[in-house]
């Protein structure tokens, strides 16, 4: 036992005075060691925080740890859409049933229903904003006609409608030089033109003054429909139990206005979607060119799509023009003038151009005063919270259906508030989703059976239709109908009375968990107690749907994730590559290294092989040569590595320059962490690549015989 | 009593592709206490015939027998274990380790067999140190020292474990020759003192004329073996 402890002395301390001696070796293979293990630990480090923040966005966003959906779909799921669209996915038809399967399985803590999808969105235009607040304003002069307030409003907007209609003529004028006067739709355009004629001429208005809301039925129904701004945008929504929603994913939270109430129809529209396709484009424009600023520090003098920007702010202030009546001009002036320091008696226009005319030094004042003093008086989402709005989809059948759902909020993710990936994501409630889909809920049902037999439909077969159409009692029933018709007048009106008061009802009532439940989802997330237990639950989920008969495909939050997940796979992989192409070219390098060493040493080996070193003596001394050196430097090289992610850390973290990795960061920028395992795994690759490395000359100095200690040329 | 039994030992060995016969049938005793000398022209054999004695080679045929081991017989570790505890060996160019210092040269034999507290080894160190005249240069490099004081330094080493047998080849080749005459000198008041047998090659004369007794080899045979006065 002494033996060897003195052994093993004497071989260090020659190990270590063979490294000190030959310092040029030692501090090659030492830096080629330090700075793979600084490689490996500011990598790993960084990629452990990719795949923790892109954990955190998926599986807090929409991914839950798994995802279930019916295993004949044609598509993957998608969670995040993919380059062809949304996921071609068969619905799970009754996802009452795969709750109640799955809620068996160990660690299974909730089941979340969805259904993603893209719709339009009608948006509305300024103009029929402004004729919905006439409408109002006439209303209240209507209940109290001596409301001097109500009085003025009135007035003043009747002026803004006045220059609205004016700037549609104008625009209406511009559009006919393009077309055809003689084309196809002559006749038709003749007839726009003679009804916005008719609202621009001041007899339109005296007449208004005497019956109002005929004035605004013609308003409404003949002169807005030619704004030509009036448009729909695209929405991508997550139909689902919107309550359930809220609690499984923990980064969900409103932004503005409230929750959906539980059971009740709605939406929560994605804050960054509203950003991007509902604000008025100016304060976008404001807002992105105060990011590119303020976050990666570009300048408008030198970033020509900061100038572009600029430009497109300039060009655009006439629609904060139309958005506002007199009253709210004159307003806009009096608080502009002062801010801007603009001349006494400068007009709205000038005042616009004036506040729009951005460079580096002025930006931020007039940011702030954007904010501060026009922002307050203008529209600046197409769509606010409690609206109700109008979404379209074409259903499963091809034909397009429509809801109305009542906008209860905005909403958005915590730390990835700016990501599109998640942020463009609206909520809605699953019955909603049901409608436009084209599943037919059990209400849907009702109603529709309930129609059928007001109407004294019967079903038909294809057989039996020219029977049951031209065959014995034919004209009895035609009859019959044609006077049913014409009789009935009252009852047809108290029909569509009673269905919009059932449209009213259905837009308002509360639907029990049973009702929310009972019906199609696209699929499902799951949301485990223990997310580390994530495979060995995937495998029971599985095992459970299986032997439930139901054909569901279970796969992990990553998958689901789609582009999103492959991209960190991607990443990783580049990382792993260029770790080998290192890694070898330093396995060859140590290997040189270590090779002449133990060939510039036979003699010495030799001698003490004579003395009666063993084999193992030898090879021992030069590991502890290439361990101890990869020991110190890879221990260097982690520490040095710990400092590069302190000093990312201290400056702020590596900034998301991109929606992408916005969301993989899950925030604004990465903050890497330094992993224990991460330093543990760099410093057991670099030694395994240093042994690895020395295998070959310790064989070498293996093989010394002792007689190469008797040789004699010196 | 023999310390060294060589009977009917040949060795061939290939050299490129020419097959050497080194030694072509040799037999020898050497007892212990012996001072012997083997000598030679180069190429006779000396070499081959010390490292097979030396357990550093083993014959082709015929048997070697070290401190009553065949040699043959026993595994390379074992080999390895009989030359740490029986045989020192002196060579031509001195063989020291240049990373350690003087002293730690002469204990590095020490260390490897274990079994000696630190003062033990360090008396034994030092007391070899002051026997071969070099008591002030223990904390030394070998590169400080000149050629004669290196191999007094590989004395002390090889003696350093009390071996039964220490084997020498050409320990004077690399030194002029009255600091080769010192070693011999050495040498023999170490054999004289603690009996401990001595087997040495040379070519040259003077040197040979110290040894109590002369192996002649030539062309792979011993041609004679004949002893010297005792007028060392």
């Amino acid at each position: 036992m002494s033996a060897r402890l003195d052994a093993t002395r004497v071989l260090l301390r020659i190990a270590f005075r063979n490294l000190v001696a030959s310092r040029v070796r030692t501090v090659i293979i030492g830096l080629i060691v330090l700075v793979g293990a600084l490689i490996v630990v500011v990598g790993a480090s960084l990629m452990d925080s990719i795949d923790r923040g892109m954990r955190t966005s998926i599986q807090g966003s929409l991914g839950g740890q798994l995802q279930v959906y019916q295993s004949t779909s044609e598509g993957q799921l998608e969670l995040y859409g993919g380059l062809r669209g949304e996921s071609l996915l068969d619905p799970i038809p009754d996802f009452a049933r795969v709750k109640q399967v799955l809620s068996g399985v160990p660690n299974v803590k909730m089941i979340v229903p969805m259904g993603i999808d893209q719709a339009l969105v009608a948006t509305g235009n300024a103009f029929d904003v402004t004729l919905a607040r006439l409408r109002d304003d006439v209303r209240r002069l209507q209940a109290e006609p001596g409301d001097a307030g109500a009085r003025r409003g009135l007035e003043a907007r009747q002026a803004h409608v006045r220059r609205l209609i004016a700037l549609l003529s104008e625009e209406l004028n511009q559009a006919r030089v393009l077309v055809d006067p003689n084309g196809r739709d002559a006749a038709m355009r003749r007839a726009q033109r003679a009804d916005l004629d008719r609202a621009a001429a001041p007899a339109f208005w005296t007449e208004f003054e005497r019956d109002r809301l005929a004035g605004l039925e013609f308003l409404e129904n003949k002169v807005a429909p030619l704004a030509m701004d009036s448009g729909f945008t695209f929405i991508r929504y997550v139909g689902t139990d919107v309550d359930a929603f809220m609690k499984a994913f923990d980064l969900a939270e409103i932004a503005e206005g409230q929750v959906v109430p539980p059971g009740q129809r709605g939406i929560l529209l994605g804050k960054q979607y509203a950003e991007e396709w509902l604000k008025l484009k100016n304060a976008r424009r404001l807002d992105q060119i105060k990011d590119k600023r303020d976050r990666f520090h570009a300048r408008i003098a030198k970033e020509e799509e900061l100038q572009r920007w600029v430009k497109d702010t300039r060009s655009r202030a006439r629609e904060i023009l139309v958005q506002l009546d007199p009253l709210q001009a004159a307003e806009a002036e009096r608080r502009l003038r002062p801010a801007l320091r603009a001349p006494e008696g400068e007009a709205l226009p000038a005042l616009l151009a004036r506040l729009f005319d951005l460079d580096d030094a002025n930006f931020d004042d007039h940011y702030r005063i954007f904010y501060a003093e026009l922002a307050p008086l203008l529209r600046l989402y197409q769509i606010s919270v409690g609206d109700v709005i109008t979404i379209k989809a074409p259903g499963k059948t091809g034909a397009f259906n429509a809801v109305n759902v009542k906008v209860y909020g905005f909403i958005q993710f915590k730390g990835i508030e700016k990501s599109g990936i998640a942020g463009t994501t609206s909520v809605m409630d699953l019955q909603s989703f049901r409608d436009l889909y084209g599943y037919v809920t059990r209400e849907k049902a009702e109603e529709s059976s309930r129609i059928r037999a007001r109407m004294g439909a019967t079903a038909v077969s294809r057989e039996d239709a020219e029977a049951a159409l031209f065959g014995g009692g034919a004209s009895a029933a035609l009859v019959e109908t044609t006077r049913a018709a014409a009789i009935d007048e009252k009852a047809l009106l108290a029909g569509v009375a009673d269905k919009r008061k059932t449209a009213l009802a259905e837009e308002t009532r509360a639907y029990s968990q049973e009702e929310i439940d009972a019906g199609v989802a696209l699929n499902a997330a799951i949301l485990l107690d223990d997310p580390r237990r994530l495979r060995e639950s995937q495998a029971a989920v599985q095992a459970a749907a299986d032997a439930a008969g139901l054909k569901l495909k279970v796969i992990d939050w990553e998958a689901a994730s789609g582009m999103v997940g492959q991209f960190v796979l991607l990443l990783r992989g580049i990382l792993i590559f260029a770790l080998i192409i290192f890694f070898g070219v330093a396995l060859v390098i140590i290997n040189n290294a270590m090779v002449m060493a133990a060939l510039a040493r036979v003699k010495e080996v030799g001698t003490m092989r004579a003395i009666g070193a063993q084999r193992r003596f030898v090879v021992a001394m030069l590991l502890v040569e290439i361990i101890s050196v990869s020991v110190v430097f890879g221990l260097a090289g982690a520490a040095l590595g710990g400092g590069v992610v302190a000093l990312i850390r201290a400056s702020g973290g590596i900034p998301a320059t991109s929606d992408l990795l916005f969301f993989l960061f899950s925030g604004p920028s990465l903050m890497p962490r330094i992993g224990g395992a991460s330093v543990a795994a760099s410093l057991i690759l670099v030694l395994g690549v240093a042994i690895a490395s020395a295998l070959y000359p310790a064989w070498i100095a293996m093989r010394v015989t002792p007689v190469e200690a008797m040789s004699t040329e010196d | 009593m023999s310390i060294i039994t060589v009977r009917d030992v040949t060795k061939d060995y290939l050299l490129g592709k020419t097959q050497v016969h080194a030694l072509r049938g040799v037999t020898l005793t050497v007892d212990q206490g012996e001072f012997l000398s083997v000598a030679g022209p180069s190429g006779s054999g000396k070499t081959t015939l010390l490292n097979l004695i030396g357990c550093v080679d083993t014959p082709t045929t015929g048997v070697v027998e070290v401190a009553g081991q065949d040699t043959s017989k026993l595994t390379e570790r074992a080999l390895t274990d009989l030359r740490l505890h029986q045989i020192g060996f002196i060579f031509q160019s001195f063989n020291l380790v240049q990373v350690l210092s003087v002293f730690q040269n002469i204990e590095f034999p020490l260390l490897l067999q274990g079994g000696l507290t630190r003062a033990e080894r360090a008396s034994r160190v030092n007391g070899l140190l002051e026997a071969v005249g070099i008591p002030e240069y223990g904390r030394h490099r070998p590169s400080e020292l000149s050629g004669g004081q290196r191999q007094r330094v590989a004395v002390a080493r090889a003696l350093v474990t009390r071996p039964a047998l220490v084997l020498a080849d050409e320990p004077t080749a690399n030194l002029d020759s009255q600091t080769g005459q010192n070693i011999i000198d050495l040498m023999r008041d170490m054999n004289r003192k603690d009996g401990t047998t001595f087997v040495f090659s040379t070519h040259d004369p003077k040197v040979m004329a110290h040894a109590n007794a002369i192996v002649r080899i030539a062309d792979g045979v011993v041609t004679g073996r004949e002893p010297v006065g005792a007028t060392a």
